[in-house]
């Protein structure tokens, strides 16, 4: 019998009031629990799009050393290694501390000098059509190379790249077998091998399933006791989702992001004075760089892994756009936004509940309005956003194995 | 479908796929008319993406397929514009198309990608002449 049926039945018989009263109230209870979950076909769909989790994965075609098994172990250990930077105190893992989701928990990074963005988790980073908050790079081993570089961030340069590579001996040899020579500074490959090395261990780091992956998945299949383990301020936090907060537009498919940039009024403004030209800033990087894929580095002889930088068009919205970032590990990466101006996800959903509307542009995307959520759909909202993140701490990634011919004979 | 198109690239005769182009059969995707002129246009599989042939992903680029007819058969237009806007959001792609004819008013449109699911409006511009006709046709993509 259905909750429907039910209370036609209960209306039914309402002349044993007190009867009818007690049943009624049992279950409303129960079936409200139910109902909740009982979607259309058309919200099925949607939540179907978010998943399945892990998303399938093929090498890179424009990195040769995409994986490869001692360009991976390279890659891990000039991950942790400081030696990289021109104090050497810097090394990737300062700021993407592998225990709080390769992020750093500030809301800008310090490295050398303290910068104006905040540093993004690596989980998952494989994924991404654009890296940086603007998309200034267009691959992962690009945007592995320019950290080594920036002055803010590691000061580092070709020379003392191959230094660190010769003085350890299990470094230069996994160099030796994924590049196929030994580490030179006057090499012009250098820096873009150690960066493409770095990508190929940054395409291991992928998160693992979440209580929302684990709901979708037993909504797809039909599992009741899958689907009702799922909290049911979660179930309601993502009908506010996926309906009149419309955040699955930008924050779409597996990801939680549709991989391109918005304006979400969130300010830009750099103190003591200045502005984060954000997407506009970007996209000029990108095409000035000889990092591009557009460019010789490119492994992929074809260019068809260059499709987004071939076809790029600017526009004048593109000032102060960011990309839109995945919403997955979300409990791990906190502050929030490419400045860290919000502390926590609360205030992420005030964000978008009080919305500025004169803050946005005036010619750009008429999606956003003010949510004006009550307490309790914030709450909601919140609890869904949190089942994004795997439920438990994650366990720091296995080291990669030496490779046979790097082995201590 | 798909091997016609090949062998038109790699005979290099468009007279001989002409004939059987036009006018566009189920295979050819959407058909649009207007103004005499027929246009028929169908996204492509891509290779290791999207296998759902026919229909566009979403944040994915795709590539389309076009072919021009009218009432003799394979129209002798160009394809010199496609383009795609969200009119409700007010704004378009992120990405600008590039044309490529593939003779036998077959053309070949790179580089587009609806990035946000919606109402999108497609609009092509087809030059005959001086003349140039608008085509647009209403999709949802989700
Ligand atoms: C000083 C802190 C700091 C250090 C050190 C650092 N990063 Fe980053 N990383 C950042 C910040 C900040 C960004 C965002 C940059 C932007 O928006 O332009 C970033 C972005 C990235 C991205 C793009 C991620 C995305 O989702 O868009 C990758 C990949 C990356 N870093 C890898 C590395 C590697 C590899 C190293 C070491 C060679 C490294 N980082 C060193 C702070 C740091
Ligand atoms: C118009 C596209 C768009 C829509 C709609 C949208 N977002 Fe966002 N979201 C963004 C962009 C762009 C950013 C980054 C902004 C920045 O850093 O300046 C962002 C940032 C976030 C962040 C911070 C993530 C991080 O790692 O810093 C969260 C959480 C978030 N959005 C949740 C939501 C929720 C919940 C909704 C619906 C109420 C929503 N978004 C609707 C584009 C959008």
């Amino acid at each position: 019998m259905t909750c429907g049926s039910i209370d036609r039945l209960l209306y039914r018989l309402a002349f044993a009031a007190a009867f009818a009263a007690a049943w009624l109230a049992l279950t409303a209870a129960v079936c409200a629990a139910d109902e909740a979950r009982d979607f259309s076909a058309a919200e099925l769909a949607r939540i179907a799009a978010h998943g399945p989790w892990p998303l399938a994965s093929a090498p890179d075609p424009g990195n040769r050393v995409s994986g490869n098994a001692a360009a991976i172990r390279l890659g891990h250990d000039l991950f942790f290694d400081p030696r990289l930077s021109a104090d050497r105190r810097v090394a990737c893992a300062s700021c993407h501390d592998p225990v709080q989701g390769f992020q750093d928990g500030r809301a800008t990074a310090r490295g050398l000098l303290t910068g104006t963005r905040n540093t993004p988790g690596l989980l998952d980073v494989r994924h991404r059509r654009w890296f940086g908050w603007d998309g200034g790079h267009d691959s992962l081993w690009s945007a592995s190379l320019r950290p080594i570089l920036d002055p803010r961030e590691m000061g580092g340069n070709a020379a003392r790249v191959a230094r660190t590579l010769r003085g350890k001996a299990g470094l230069d040899c996994h160099y030796r077998q994924a590049f196929g020579k030994p580490p030179h500074a006057n090499d012009p490959d250098l820096l873009v091998n150690v960066a493409k090395a770095l990508a190929a261990w940054q395409e291991t780091l992928v998160s693992p399933p979440t209580p929302f992956d684990r709901f979708r998945d037993a909504l797809q299949r039909g599992e009741a006791q899958g689907v009702a383990a799922y909290p049911t301020a979660a179930v309601r936090g993502l009908r506010l989702f996926l309906g009149r907060g419309q955040c699955a537009t930008c924050h779409a498919g597996p990801l939680f992001s549709n991989g391109e940039f918005g304006d979400i009024g969130v300010p830009f403004f750099i103190r003591p004075s200045g502005v984060d030209p954000g997407r506009q800033g970007g996209i000029k990087r990108l095409l000035a760089s000889p990092w591009n894929l557009l460019g010789s580095y490119n492994d992929d002889a074809t260019r068809d892994n260059a499709t987004q930088t071939r076809f790029l068009r600017t526009e004048h919205r593109n000032f102060g756009e960011f990309k839109v970032p995945t919403l997955r590990n979300l409990k791990l990466t906190g502050p929030y936004m490419h400045n860290g101006s919000v502390a926590t996800l609360r205030e992420v959903v005030r964000h978008y509940s009080e919305l500025d509307e004169d803050r946005l542009h005036t010619d750009g995307e008429r999606i956003l309005r003010p949510l004006r959520l009550t307490d309790a759909e914030s709450a909601d909202l919140v609890t869904f956003l949190e089942s994004l993140s795997p439920a438990s701490p994650l366990p720091p990634p296995a080291v990669p194995s030496v490779v046979a011919a790097c082995r201590a004979p | 479908m798909l091997l016609r198109g090949r062998a038109t690239l790699a005979l290099g005769l468009p007279g001989a796929a002409a004939h059987a182009a036009c006018p566009p059969g189920a295979d050819d995707g959407a058909v649009i008319s207007k103004d005499g002129l027929v246009l028929a246009y169908r996204p492509l599989a891509i290779a290791g993406e999207d296998k759902n042939a026919g229909r566009i992903p979403m944040a994915k680029h795709f590539v389309l397929e076009l072919q021009l007819c009218d009432t003799s058969g394979v129209s002798a237009a160009r394809l010199v514009k496609a383009d795609a806007t969200m009119p409700e959001h007010r704004h378009g792609m992120n990405y600008r198309p590039q044309i490529k004819p593939l003779g036998g008013g077959r053309f070949r449109v790179d580089g587009m990608m609806f990035h946000m699911a919606g109402h999108w409006e497609l609009a092509f511009e087809v030059q005959a002449g001086k003349e140039v006709t608008r085509f647009t046709h209403d999709l949802r993509i989700d």
